[in-house]
């Protein structure tokens, strides 16, 4: 579905729901790739500024909440660019990657999509997801966090030019971070 | 808890290079280490940069004792146990940051930055005044020292100073990032949890053979430079196929079969460092900065061979020091079989920009539970481990057989460098770490420990 040009700001509500619908679209179709381990199509779904950031969180007091994220230029699990993903993505079509091979079993579910901003040529989206993968005869990891994205529009779909990856864990409770968020 | 002297050295033999793997899931075991190793060793805690202010306090663990490492207002350090003299309740429950006072959410007692209770809900009419608030403040480590901005605490009164603790082997590994001049730890401790065994975690720091299987993918994308090929193709690796047949196909990478290419320093009380020269290892294509090595305050701190050395440095028991990218990994042992990862990283305070990304850049991408290298070291961890729960699989001896006694020990007691060995890729530095393991369990006293835990002449 094309997005036609005079609409895409608008906050008529025909537009807002296909806007939505785009949107939702899109993240289902980014968790299939990322669950059919077709890591090389799904990286092409980020632009080639991309910032992929997943921050480390620390337990403060409510006080002092707005210390709970690192920041970029600090410490974090991911601080990624289009290269370094391509990276990942590579390293796993190696053959020896043992961390994925046996492949872990993975499931994506994006829900709670709400789209903040539209600036036009681009869009600001949050989503919930939750990440569940299961290695191995008894390995279980349940990852629950939100995504903060900035979807440019691109021919008739998306690019992920930003994403923000904020985990509800503070001590990463897994041995690693091998999938993708 | 004791286990007969007798018992605890069959489980590690330096004359064959095999220990015996009930030790990493043994309980009894665990609680051994808990007390004799845990309880009395020195550990690393936090650096001073990350508590600038008066009132910045970063929680760490001493075994299984919370420490609150508390900036004071003299501009001291204070560790304190996180635990209320009440009922024992944590009086802090954030990981960092800043307090006026620490005060318990169960009945309120309040302490100030230096421990001392200040606070009691109805001292007059509850206690009428029979409570003696200057023996109830919070305990503090029995000895807390700082080491050219890293801070260590130890909950053992008898414990030797710190420098002399750390020996020439320990003040080396701290030199490796403090030579560098005055640092500032980067903002963002990674934390993580492996189900393995703490031991599993040490004594691959030392491990510079599983590199180029175990990290193999990482070296074949090239999203780390491959180390240069100093094996010349002597290293034969017939024999190595994957499960479907095919010979692995390696980059280059670390192995060298020549003697000198590795350097290893073994020392009292159990520490080590192992790993490649600086020649061998490069500046890993332009990442790594060389050049302090060369300043007149590394000549001065450093010798001649620990100066070279750009290998894994372990304070004993679990303080790993990487200098490719000036990090700290504390081996938190939970459980028999759980261990917290804790990545610290170091940058210099004069550094540019540029530098300073560098540093960020390499640390998050090679090490931490999303690095191109650690990605692949916890499941080899957790699945050893799990092994040695085995009825018949833990009757396997472990093997440390790599270059047995062909280690030959440089006493070079009059200079600055710790005993050393030139070698070639070699488990000295695990095998002496196992060697010294048993000792502590043994409970002798301090002297006793450093002597029962002086180099050999050969490993």
């Amino acid at each position: 579905m094309s997005i036609d040009e005079n609409l895409q700001v608008s906050n008529d509500p025909f537009t807002r729901v296909v806007r939505q619908h785009q949107v939702e679209r899109f993240y289902s179709d980014e968790a299939a790739l990322l669950d059919e381990h077709r890591f090389a199509e799904w990286v092409q779904l980020f632009s080639d500024d991309t910032h992929y950031f997943m921050p480390i969180r620390r337990t403060r007091l409510r006080r002092e909440l707005a210390k709970e994220f690192t920041q970029p230029g600090e410490i974090a699990f991911f601080d990624e660019t289009k290269q370094s993903l391509l990276g990942r993505v590579a390293k796993i079509a190696t053959g020896t990657a043992w961390a994925e091979d046996p492949p872990s079993r993975t499931r994506h579910l994006v829900t709670n999509v709400r789209i903040t901003q539209d600036r036009g040529d681009e869009l600001d989206a949050e989503t919930n997801f939750i990440l569940y993968r299961t290695r191995l005869k008894s390995e279980e990891t349940t990852w629950i966090g939100s995504r903060r994205d900035t979807l440019r529009r691109h021919e008739d779909s998306f690019l992920i030019a930003k994403r923000l990856i904020l985990l509800e864990q503070t001590v990463l409770l897994s041995q690693n971070l091998s999938n993708f968020f | 808890m004791t286990i007969a002297t007798g018992k605890l050295r069959q489980l590690v033999s330096l004359e064959r290079g095999e220990i015996d793997r009930s030790i990493f899931s043994d309980p009894e075991i665990f609680e051994l280490e808990m007390t004799q190793i845990f309880g009395r060793s020195w550990l690393f805690l936090c650096h001073e940069s990350q508590i600038p202010k008066k009132g910045d306090f970063f929680e760490a663990p001493i075994g299984r004792d919370n420490v609150l490492v508390v900036r004071q207002r003299d501009g001291g350090i204070k560790g304190l146990l996180n635990t209320c003299a009440h009922r024992g309740n944590a009086v802090c429950r954030a990981e960092e940051g800043n307090v006026k006072n620490f005060m318990c959410t169960y009945h309120g007692w309040t302490y100030d930055i230096a421990g001392k209770l200040i606070g009691v809900p109805g001292l007059d009419e509850l206690y009428h005044n029979d409570l003696d608030l200057s023996r109830n403040g919070l305990r503090e480590v029995a000895q807390l020292e700082v080491y050219k901005g890293f801070v260590f605490g130890t909950l053992d009164p008898q414990a030797p100073p710190l420098a002399d603790f750390l020996g020439r082997t320990g003040r080396a590994g701290l030199e490796f990032l403090a030579g560098q001049g005055e640092l500032e730890a980067v903002p963002g401790i990674q934390k993580f949890v492996i189900p393995c065994n703490w031991k599993f975690a040490v004594d691959n720091l030392f491990d510079w053979y599983h590199p180029q299987i175990t990290h193999l993918s990482a070296f074949q994308t090239g999203l780390l430079p491959s180390p240069p090929d100093i094996t010349g193709s002597k290293m034969k690796i017939s024999g190595v196929a994957a499960p479907d047949g095919s010979e692995l196909q390696m980059p280059g990478g670390v192995v060298s079969g020549d003697a000198g290419d590795q350097l290893v320093f073994i020392d009292a009380f159990g520490h080590a460092i192992a790993g490649p020269t600086v020649e061998a290892f490069g500046d890993f294509g332009g990442l790594i900065d060389h050049s302090w090595r060369d300043t007149p305050e590394a000549r001065a701190n450093l010798g001649p061979m620990s100066r070279r050395s750009i290998g894994h440095v372990n304070l004993f028991p679990t303080c790993w020091i990487t200098p490719a990218f000036n990090q700290i990994s504390m081996r938190v042992p939970r459980g028999p079989m759980e261990t917290e990862i804790w990545w610290f990283t170091f940058v210099p305070k004069a550094a540019t920009p540029e530098q300073r990304a560098t540093i960020i850049q390499g640390a998050i991408h090679s090490f931490g539970p999303a690095g191109f290298l650690e990605q692949e070291d916890g499941e080899n961890w957790a699945q050893s481990t799990m092994q040695t729960r085995g009825t018949a699989s833990a009757k396997i001896p472990q093997l440390l057989q790599m270059n047995l006694r062909r280690g030959k020990i440089v006493h070079d007691s009059d200079g600055l460098d710790p005993p050393y060995i030139e070698c070639s890729i070699n488990e000295h530095g695990q095998l002496w770490t196992f060697a010294s393991w048993v000792e502590w369990l043994t409970g002798c006293d301090w002297d006793e420990l450093r002597e029962r835990t002086t180099p050999p002449d050969v490993i």
